[in-house]
């Protein structure tokens, strides 16, 4: 009982980068189709511009969290209007765009690293609490995360399922002919979708930072995680990748809490192919 | 010269991982992100054999193709029907797994402090090396020979329209996921086998050699070379890892603080020239794709027939304005 | 020669409880050249799609009988529908695009049998009978680059009908083969369609909306219409019939 206990909590208080990271590339492969691996650099970036305003600059760590999250939705926007927007008005198909959002993936972390080394990094975090509640701890940082975090996965949720933004959201991602014809701009809204997960993304790279450390591989090795989880909830299904991205939290607090933590992710992915085994085309 | 061998050889490794690439992805269409799964497991399995249970090379190569056939096969029939999006995570998914195992499971690999030192099959004095290179030079072209003759078969017609439109395929009788898994299979095997023969050339493994660069790497010479041409596999991997690993890092005289910054601006530009290929030019530097024989002639013939015509109109009016300056 | 058979019991789709087709019994082959015929969506296509085993049908059986044998076709995947001779054209336009018509036809000619691992290493592939038979049909039917790739719609078109005429059907499906088809070349197409027929070398169901065609070459046809088949006959008793009348041709 007690397992199941510190696996819930500890999974939940883990997954929250997870489950923005997750609902942030959801909100663009619901959009545009297509998996973007560039995605995981916004995550990197993120904490790296959270390290300028903090660390260089000297800000606090809640300020700084304001210009950096704002930076991670230009670039977003950026690799959007210069990179996929081009691409996809060329004709490039689906699979391309994917090993064409590695390559830019490629491109965006070597190039941070040219800049900032390969060396860890670390977040100057607020002055720490630590307080046990239920018979399990957790620090005023996590804690503040996590409640941020609910307060911005909220306000997500809201913005996609009962407003008028996301129904437009929603019609573009159904039918851009329709959606068109009806009066909407594709491009306006594009621009703010991948805004807004250049934001979502780049606070869950500024907390994983916090959390740990910064450096340039932690956009890669959240962004596999989120690809899972935004595959296994079914495409676009921004409820779907909260759901799935807590799971995958909660199963790897557990797995990790009963054997090492690399076994945790090798039991994910082994899950996860499963999944896919079982979504194969239904042969007639 | 022992390390332009050593850069050589790993030269050969890359070309024949691209050349499966190719059959994969360019003449089927099946994405594999997870090339470096694949040949890790080989290079691992040779490994583990040689040094932990003490088998000759020849036995631990055994073995570890049976490994990475039953592998290969066994995803192949989970990821197969799924679309290729699917399959490009689940290929990925897959080389993440072999490369967490070979973390974790230190009893087999010894982990992070890694595993050495395995022998070459045959050893000849100092001249073990170049003969290795020799050897992998004859398969490798063996595989390239293979490759080019696939493309003039009626096999590869089968795989390029199964790429086009694989329902279309099926309705003409052909057995479509039998195909794809039996090229997948070979493929990934064949794969393996390169990894395993791999594993003499690193002497010493260890789990930073199978990381996604590698996997990033073939890809990128696949997408310049050209994808569907027979050729378009050598000539990437030539200009990709041929340049930069071998000519610029080899010849060119840097600086020991610049050396630092070469590998990581080196997978600055692959990216960036990915994302150009892609873009600018999609199907790579040898855009054309499978051109039977008759298709071929007749194409040279256009041209010749066009140029031939280019020059009688240039030449005519040439004359006209001789005639008319004389007017 | 090809006395085949297609006999369909309870056949019955669904999707998500929407009932789309619901036939009880129905069977094509006794007449040599026969017609399918309804208004849209009377389930003309997801019947076709469901002989052939491109969709799976919700319960039904459907039995494919040769001189050789009885084949009950639920246990068959396409190819294996394909390779007993029973080939759908396709009512959207369907293309190998990098593949010349040259290249599509020798796929379609060519049988699986000979397209393995091992033919790679063997020598010249050609197939003179193949290659004759391919020229055969660039002569009878014009493309305007015989030796290149099937360029508008019309092209793929008219390729689509070539690569299931080349593979030898036993029984073959048309699914509105003069949709996209300019006139000229519907005539030939169905000249030559009834060439072989009258040779028994193969049977026909023909899906069309062109009633004129239907009438003036089927012998023998069958009315679908909301999913259910409510009238079979000769073209002169289906003219007459009052239902078809009511419920198509709107008189």
């Amino acid at each position: 009982m007690g397992l199941i206990r510190d696996a819930i909590f500890i999974g939940v208080l883990q997954a929250s980068p997870l489950v923005l990271a997750a609902i942030g590339f959801t909100l663009i492969y619901y959009l545009n189709g297509f998996i973007n691996f560039a995605y995981g650099e916004t995550i990197t970036f993120g904490a790296y511009f959270a390290l300028l305003f903090n660390v260089s600059l000297g800000l606090g760590f809640y300020l700084s969290l304001i210009p950096a999250t704002l930076l991670c939705g230009l670039l977003s926007v950026a690799t959007y209007l210069y990179i996929f927007r081009p691409a996809i008005r060329k004709g490039v198909g689906p699979s391309e765009l994917i090993i064409l959002s590695v390559g830019l993936s490629f491109m965006l972390r070597y190039g941070l690293v040219l800049f900032t080394g390969a060396e860890n990094a670390f977040l100057n975090e607020p002055p720490i609490d630590y307080y046990r509640m239920i018979g399990v701890g957790a620090t005023n940082v996590q804690l503040l995360a996590l409640v941020l975090m609910a307060v911005i996965v909220f306000n997500l949720y809201w913005l996609i399922y009962r407003t008028g933004f996301g129904e437009v959201v929603r019609a573009l991602a159904n039918n851009e002919e329709l959606a068109r014809v009806s009066g909407i701009d594709p491009h306006k809204v594009s621009v703010r979708v991948w805004f807004i997960a250049g934001c979502v993304g780049g606070l869950a790279g500024m907390f994983t930072g916090v959390f740990a450390l910064v450096n340039p591989l932690m956009g890669w090795n959240l962004i596999l995680i989120t690809v899972m989880v935004s595959i296994v909830a079914g495409v676009g299904s921004v409820r779907g990748a909260l759901i799935a991205s807590v799971a995958a939290g909660i199963l790897t607090a557990a797995i990790t809490l009963v054997t090492k933590p690399l076994y945790a992710e090798v039991i994910l992915l082994s899950v996860f192919i499963l999944v896919l085994w079982s979504r194969r085309r239904r042969v007639a | 010269m022992a390390y332009l061998i050593f850069s050589l050889s790993l030269l050969l490794v890359y070309v024949g991982l691209a050349i499966l690439l190719h059959v994969q992805f360019g003449l089927v269409g099946i994405p594999n992100f997870g090339v470096v799964g694949f040949w890790g497991l080989g290079m691992y399995a040779v490994g583990v054999f040689q040094v932990q249970f003490d088998l000759s090379f020849v036995d631990a190569m055994v073995l570890s193709i049976l490994l990475s056939g039953l592998l290969s096969y066994v995803l192949g029939r989970l990821l197969l029907r799924c679309d290729q999006q699917a399959i490009l995570c689940g290929t990925l998914a897959f080389s993440v797994i072999v490369a967490l195992l070979v973390i974790s499971e230190k009893w087999l690999t010894e982990g992070v402090v890694g595993l050495g030192t395995i022998r070459y099959p045959v050893r000849v004095g100092d001249l073990t090396e170049p003969f290795y290179f020799l050897f992998l030079l004859l398969l490798i072209g063996l595989l390239q020979y293979s490759v080019l003759k696939l493309h003039v078969s009626h096999y590869a017609r089968v795989l390029i329209a199964i790429r086009d439109n694989e329902e279309l395929a099926a309705s003409l009788g052909k057995d479509t996921f039998r195909i794809k898994l039996v090229v997948f299979t070979l493929t990934c095997t064949l794969m393996g086998v390169i990894g395993g023969l791999s594993a003499p050339l690193n002497q010493f493994l260890t789990p930073n050699m199978i990381v996604p660069g590698i996997t990033f790497a073939v890809w990128i010479s696949l997408a310049l070379g050209g994808k569907e041409h027979a050729l378009g596999a050598t000539i990437g991997v030539f200009a990709t890892f041929g340049l930069f690993d071998i000519l610029i890092e080899t010849y060119l005289p840097v600086t020991p603080e610049l050396a630092v910054v070469v590998p990581n601006l080196k997978l600055f530009v692959y990216g960036a020239v990915l994302v150009g290929v892609l873009m600018y030019r999609p199907r790579g530097l040898l855009p054309q794709q499978f051109l039977p024989p008759d298709r071929l002639v007749r194409q040279i013939d256009e041209r010749a027939m066009k140029a031939r015509s280019a020059v009688a109109s240039a030449a005519r009016s040439a004359r006209d304005r001789a005639k008319a300056w004389r007017l | 020669m090809a006395a085949v058979k297609l006999s369909v019991r309870n056949l019955s789709k669904s999707y998500t409880l929407h009932p789309v087709l619901d036939v009880k019994e129905l069977s094509f082959g006794d007449h040599g050249l026969e017609g399918l015929i309804g208004p849209n969506g009377a389930g003309k296509s997801t019947l076709l799609g469901l002989l052939t085993r491109r969709i799976a049908p919700t319960t039904g059986e459907i039995d494919f009988e040769t001189e050789e044998r009885t084949y009950s076709l639920g246990e068959c995947l396409a190819h294996d529908v394909a390779r007993l001779g029973l080939i759908k054209t396709n009512q959207r336009i369907q293309n190998f695009d990098s593949l010349t018509i040259r290249d599509s036809l020798r796929l379609a000619a060519v049988s699986p049998a000979r397209e393995t691992l091992r033919s790679i290493f063997r020598g010249d592939q050609t197939d003179a009978a193949v290659e004759a038979e391919i020229d055969s049909y660039l002569a009878e039917f014009p493309f305007s680059d015989p030796d290149g790739y099937a360029n508008s719609g019309g092209e793929k078109k008219l390729l689509d009908i070539l690569r299931c005429l080349i593979a030898r059907p036993r029984m073959l499906l048309m699914d509105e083969p003069t949709a996209g088809l300019p006139d000229d070349l519907t005539q030939k197409v169905m000249s030559h369609v009834t060439k072989k027929v009258d040779a028994g070398e193969m049977t026909v169901v023909i899906v069309e909306h062109d009633l004129e065609l239907i009438w003036s070459y089927c012998a023998y046809v069958h009315f679908l219409s909301e999913g259910e088949l409510l009238f079979h006959g000769p073209p002169d008793k289906v003219k007459e019939n009052r239902t078809v009348a009511e419920k198509y041709m709107g008189l």
